[in-house]
């Protein structure tokens, strides 16, 4: 790996300093999709600014109806978090299914949102659930926050600090992995809510994490499986890879859809 | 000439000895080696699968922090370096003869360390840069500006066939190096003419690659006061490599030691020398540091030596009960770049028949040249390929014709009866009871409750499969193998020339020992990998170890056993023919007295013996042995297929394999366990894809490579079958290569069995989430249309 | 360049490293503990598991630095002395390794497995918990054996029974 400075701020603002002081610098979370980016040469930072030293950016804590993580929580933590389980089983039950149990270890909440890869689990929590990110200097509602593949409404030297999720009626998360990368060739992530229902749909669209608006007014009238039974998905608004052509993800979103909706309250991995 | 009563170690599942320091973190891989003063090497790697180098700027890469030279294809053929001498094809009495077109000798194409002219495939390297460290070598290795000019390629294993493809070698007319037939081809023409059914299949057996989890490694050093090399680098078969690397240097192999402990997998893709490996040497003596190398896992995704890649053309024809008269096969194997070897081809040419008793049949083999990674030997090398092929059309013809798919194969199977039994292409299996193995098999896979388990599937939306294989399969190798045995006064030391990548020789060969000498198996040591200590050998692979070492094991006890009897009568004052050899004792008949072993070890160096018992207790015994054994056996798995998203789960899979003598059924079970993951793997997951419009191989890495892993493999139930091979004295086959041979075909069998209400099912493996349900799309319009037609 | 400290096997060790050190090379290169292997570049094959703070981790993901003031545990760190550890043991017992290039790191996870379960594992958990280490040669059917034996020996109830 190319060479680099390694910097380990101890609160919010100092990583907000230092970042601004070094040219070129990287936050680093769990580090598990940047460090092998960086193995690979696929990027090149100059400085890596850790955040996983800042304790305040460690809780899991519940206000009123709102489920607030910090951003540098590990999966592990959230998957196995007695809050999290009694509160968002599907949001548990997600933590529990990314990468392994090792990555699980390592990898933090507001890492993957930051990243938005679009295979990955968190953000359609996020979105599916309507979460607020908040970062040092604003709250973002999920709809603003996931602007694209790899893109959010971030602004450099931005530093996510936590994520409220309003806490749903109930809620559930089913996705289909790819048998190598063991990311989501399509997972769609449904909750029934205080603003209505919502349907976010990871792993599968061209664009990244997105709401499936047709989904989300079958289920707002009718919340149960068989009201999806007549409803597809464009495959023009789907990706296409080695692992999945567009007509199969679209029909991969679909039957994740009806099955999260059979499996209330939980997360459900296919493959 | 064995006592099987006195066996108190051979046929014991005993724990290996090597486990203490693999499980304790204190292997010896290559990567775990270091030497003062080394130094790193990196490659500069072709990104175009075919252009001819037309200048390379090494200046940018020279002048960066601590980059110590940089070397090219020019240098290589400045200094005079050899070509590796692959030796690929293979010349044992009992291996298929394998000629270029019209009978001519094989055209091998130059493999240097370093090309000069062009490179053949993506990732080939075309210059390497020495750096102080890692990082600065990758960092430099980015600065050498090399100027190519693209030509036109080829990947594809049918393309690359074609008359006007684009030619990697000035030195052939088409990529075609290999085109030999074999069997009776008026016979069986005739055979076909009046045969009333005639089943016919193609199929792609796909490109994959060994991934062994140690990336490959490489250490050279060079000691200008000896004149000697020294190599660290994982492989299998050290002998071999110092040989090679010897010719590649220009120096006699004396000059070399190549050191190979423990290796992290091979499965084939070690068996032939990598370029890296000479780079290293030749750059050690030029710069007079030790130069490192190690392979990033892409690096070993683009390099390592790949497997498998067959195009097979197979005709059937059956008369009316069911017998098969005849066969023709046609097998086009992708060799890559380069030969490195032809054991895919030639190791499935001798058993296109399979376990079927098929009076006449021909087969035309043919390989070519391609600008891919050049192939290898991989897990089974060639017989998965040709098991797919004849028992897929076998399934075919059952499926076609209205006969039970068992029914079919009892009717046809080699009878113990006839063994030997000479195949129509000249192949002699020496022994099996074939249809007893399906029996067996059959109970232990419970296909009497399949119907019920396939219709509590259905109660769970699940589609249930059965697959089903027989297979037999041949185990050759390299004919020669040699071992010292020394005894000493604290026990017995073996060494010998075989490289085990994970295979327990330590153990196994150990148990033998100590059976042959009667001594205790803890008191049994055996030395690989070291080639100042092991001076021949054979290596590891075609599943020929324990055969090869168990006979020259049993040839040498019976000289060491003579000399300890020598010994004995000298040190118990009596005539050589007193003494009794009994269960490690030497004795003297109707006397009190006895020697062990270690007691006559520890008299062995007393320079009071008369010259004729002088010289340690030990013995050289060297051993040739052409003829090759066919291990076999039935196997069969179940799956479940989620209609709705292609996904799929084995749920059973069982397995019967005649491996000959058992030395070690832990070790033997364990063997088939991993083949079978592997054969599986690539009927489900594994494939070196590239890319048909820009040549680019598009798997670099686990994330895009599908591995069997702990949650998509289910537990296996085997079965070993021990019927002696007649061939060499403990009667051993093998049992390496037995998990992966009929994984493919039965798996695929399965496949099309979950599918088959949706008509003739036509996927490729490997057979991915997508493909399922594609093709249950495709099959649902089709019954769709049938319906409204 | 840092000054990186930490616990390794028990023992305080400090070493000045490239800020860019993974954990696995600061171990296998600066400290010679070349039990902890690395076999790919992506955090796919699990050979380089070990614990740091009692969790498992993917050693070649984790820089050096990032360990600063940890307490690490690898592969050599898990015998007492002559005598293995229960997982060591049932490996050994039930074949569970051939080349043993991964076994490093899939007995580091396991013991980590077992651990945070409390011993009670069943085939279906270990599948899906230990689907993060990569095993080219067993099968994986002789590390669930292994795994399920070591689990059983690690209980509670088996140790009470005793």
């Amino acid at each position: 790996m190319h060479s680099l400075r390694y910097l380990r701020p101890a609160n919010v603002e100092e990583a907000v300093r230092i970042f601004n002081e070094n040219e070129d610098a990287s936050f680093l979370s769990g580090g598990h999709t940047l460090l092998p980016t960086l193995k690979l040469g696929l990027a090149r930072p100059a400085a890596l600014v850790d955040l996983t030293g800042i304790k305040s950016l460690r809780h899991i804590t519940v206000g009123g109806d709102v489920l607030s993580i910090g951003a540098a929580t590990c999966h592990a933590d959230v998957a196995s978090s007695d809050i999290v389980r009694r509160h968002i089983p599907a949001l548990a039950g997600l933590a529990g299914s990314i990468g392994d149990r090792h990555v699980r270890n390592r990898g933090t909440i507001g890492g993957s949102v930051a990243n938005n890869d679009p295979a990955a689990d968190y953000p359609a929590a996020v979105l599916g659930l309507g979460a607020t990110v908040v970062t040092d200097r604003r709250g973002l509602v999920a709809d603003d926050f996931f602007t694209g593949l790899y893109e959010t409404a971030l602004e450099s030297g931005e530093i996510v600090t936590r994520i409220d999720f309003p806490i749903p009626q109930i809620a559930s998360y089913a996705k289909f992995r790819s048998a190598a990368s063991r990311y989501s060739v399509a997972a769609v992530f449904i909750s029934h809510g205080q603003s209505g229902v919502r349907v976010a749909v990871t792993g599968a669209g061209t664009n990244g994490v997105f709401r499936a608006k047709d989904l989300e007014q079958a289920l707002s009238d009718d919340f149960r499986p068989e009201a999806l039974a007549d409803l597809h998905i464009d495959p023009a608004s789907m990706s296409s890879d080695n692992v999945g052509t567009p007509e199969y993800r679209a029909s991969l979103v679909m039957v994740m859809a009806r099955r999260a909706m059979a499996h209330p309250g939980t997360t459900q991995s296919y493959k | 000439m064995l006592n099987e009563r006195a066996f108190k170690a051979v046929g014991k599942p005993l724990p290996r000895k090597e486990d203490l320091r693999l499980v304790t973190g204190k292997g010896r891989f290559t990567d775990d080696f270091n030497m003062p003063g080394q130094v790193w090497a990196s490659m500069v790697r072709s990104p175009y699968p075919h252009a001819r180098i037309v200048a390379i700027d090494v200046a940018d890469a020279l002048g960066m922090p601590g980059v110590l030279g940089v070397y090219t294809g020019v240098d290589c053929a400045r200094d005079g370096l050899q070509p590796i001498p692959h030796n690929p094809v293979p010349s044992t009495n009992f291996d298929m003869k394998l000629t270029g077109p019209g009978g001519t000798k094989v055209f091998i194409g130059s493999h240097m360390l370093l090309p000069a002219d062009k490179a053949r495939h993506v990732g080939e390297a075309v210059a390497m840069v020495v750096a102080d460290t890692r990082d600065q070598a990758q960092a430099a290795a980015e600065a050498v500006a090399v100027e190519y000019e693209e030509l036109p390629w080829v990947a594809d294993t049918l393309a690359a066939a074609e008359p006007d493809a684009p030619r990697l070698w000035d030195e052939l007319p088409d990529n075609v190096l290999v085109d030999s037939s074999f069997g009776d081809a008026v016979a069986t023409d005739a055979a076909f003419a009046r045969a009333p059914h005639v089943v016919t299949m193609t199929a792609h057996i796909g490109r994959v690659t060994g991934a062994p989890l140690e990336p490959r490694a490489a250490l050279g050093s060079y000691d200008a006061e000896t004149g000697r090399y020294t190599l660290y680098a994982g492989s299998g078969g050290a002998v071999r490599q110092k040989r090679e690397m010897a010719e590649v240097l220009n120096e006699p192999p004396e000059n070399l030691r190549v050191i190979s402990f423990d290796v992290g997998g091979n499965f084939g893709t070690r068996n032939r020398a990598y370029v890296e490996f000479g780079l290293v040497l030749w750059a050690s003596k030029k710069l007079g540091r030790p130069v490192k190398f190690r392979a990033e896992r892409s690096e070993s995704f683009l390099t390592d030596y790949q497997g498998r890649d067959l195009v097979t053309e197979v005709s059937l024809a059956i008369d009316r009960d069911g017998k098969f008269l005849a066969m023709r096969a046609s097998n086009l194997s992708n060799v890559g770049s380069r030969c490195a070897s032809l054991s895919p081809l030639s190791k499935g040419a001798g058993l296109i028949t399979g376990s079927y008793d098929i009076p006449v049949a021909t087969l035309r083999a043919r390989a070519v040249y391609s600008c891919t990674m050049p192939t290898q030997a991989y897990r089974s090398s060639g017989r998965p390929e040709v098991t797919f092929a004849i028992e897929r059309l076998v399934d075919k013809a059952a499926r076609e014709l209205g006969f039970d798919r068992l029914e079919l194969r009892r009717r046809n199977m080699v009878r113990p009866e006839q063994m030997p039994y000479v195949n129509a292409v000249g192949s002699t299996y020496d022994s099996g009871e074939y249809e007893a193995n399906m029996d067996k098999l059959l109970a232990l896979a419970d296909w009497q409750g399949i119907e019920a388990r396939r219709a509590d599937a259905k109660a769970r939306g699940k589609l249930l499969g059965v697959g089903f294989a027989n297979y037999v399969e041949s185990s050759i190798g390299t004919p020669k193998e040699r071992a010292d045995v020394i005894v000493r006064p604290d026990g017995v030391e073996v060494v010998i020339g075989t490289q085990p990548a994970g295979q327990g020789h330590e153990t196994s060969f150990a148990q033998v020992t100590a059976d042959l000498l009667g001594v205790p198996f803890d008191n049994v040591t055996i030395t690989l990998g070291d080639t100042d200590v092991v001076s021949a050998g054979g290596g590891t692979h075609s599943g020929r170890s324990m055969r090869h070492a168990s006979t020259v094991l049993a040839l040498a006890s019976v000289e060491i056993i003579e000399k300890g009897c020598a010994l004995a009568a000298h040190c118990l004052g009596v005539e050589r023919d007193a003494i009794q050899f009994d269960e490690g004792v030497f004795r003297v008949a109707d006397r009190n007295t006895s020697l062990s072993w270690f007691d006559l070890a520890g008299r062995a160096d007393d320079k009071s013996l008369p010259e004729s018992l002088r010289g340690g207790l030990k013995v050289r015994c060297d051993s040739e042995m052409h003829t090759p054994v066919f291990p076999n056996g039935a196997c069969c798995c179940e799956i479940e297929v989620d209609p709705e998203t292609g996904g799929l789960e084995i749920t059973r899979y069982s397995t019967v394999d005649d491996v000959g003598r058992c030395i070690n059924p832990l070790i033997v079970h364990g063997q088939t366990h991993g083949g079978i993951a592997q054969g599986v793997g690539q009927a489900l997951w594994e494939q070196c894809y590239i890319d048909p419009g820009s040549g680019q191989p598009t798997n670099g890495s686990f994330m895009d490579y599908g591995m069997p892993r702990f949650d998509n493999m289910p537990s296996f139930k085997t079965q070993i079958v021990e019927v002696l091979s007649p061939t060499n004295p403990f009667g051993v086959k093998a049992g390496g290569e037995g998990g992966t041979t009929p994984a493919p075909a039965v798996i695929m069998s399965a496949m099309e069995d979950a599918l088959s209400e949706f008509g003739p099912m036509d996927i490729e493996m490997p057979a991915t989430g997508l493909k399922i349900w594609s093709a249950i799309q495709q099959g649902r319009a089709r019954l769709a249309a049938s319906k409204t037609a | 360049m840092a000054l990186v400290s930490m616990t390794v096997n028990g023992s305080a060790v400090a070493r000045e490293v490239d800020d860019n050190t993974f954990l696995a090379f600061f171990l296998r290169d600066h400290l010679g503990l070349t039990g902890t292997h690395v076999g790919c570049d992506t955090t796919q094959c699990g050979c380089c598991v070990v614990h740091v703070d009692g969790r498992s981790v993917k050693s070649c993901t984790m820089l050096a630095a990032q360990a600063q003031g940890c307490a690490v545990t690898t592969i050599e760190g898990l015998a007492t002395g002559d005598v293995l550890h229960p997982v060591q043991r049932a490996f050994h017992l039930h074949h569970g390794l051939q080349c043993g290039y991964c076994t490093p790191g899939m007995i580091m996870a396991a013991v980590n497995l077992i651990e945070t379960h409390d011993g009670a594992l069943t085939e279906e958990i270990v599948r899906e918990e230990m689907e993060g280490n990569l095993c080219r040669c067993t099968g994986y059917h002789n590390i669930v054996k292994a795994i399920l034996a070591a689990a059983d020996e690690m209980s509670p109830s088996h140790a009470a029974a005793e």
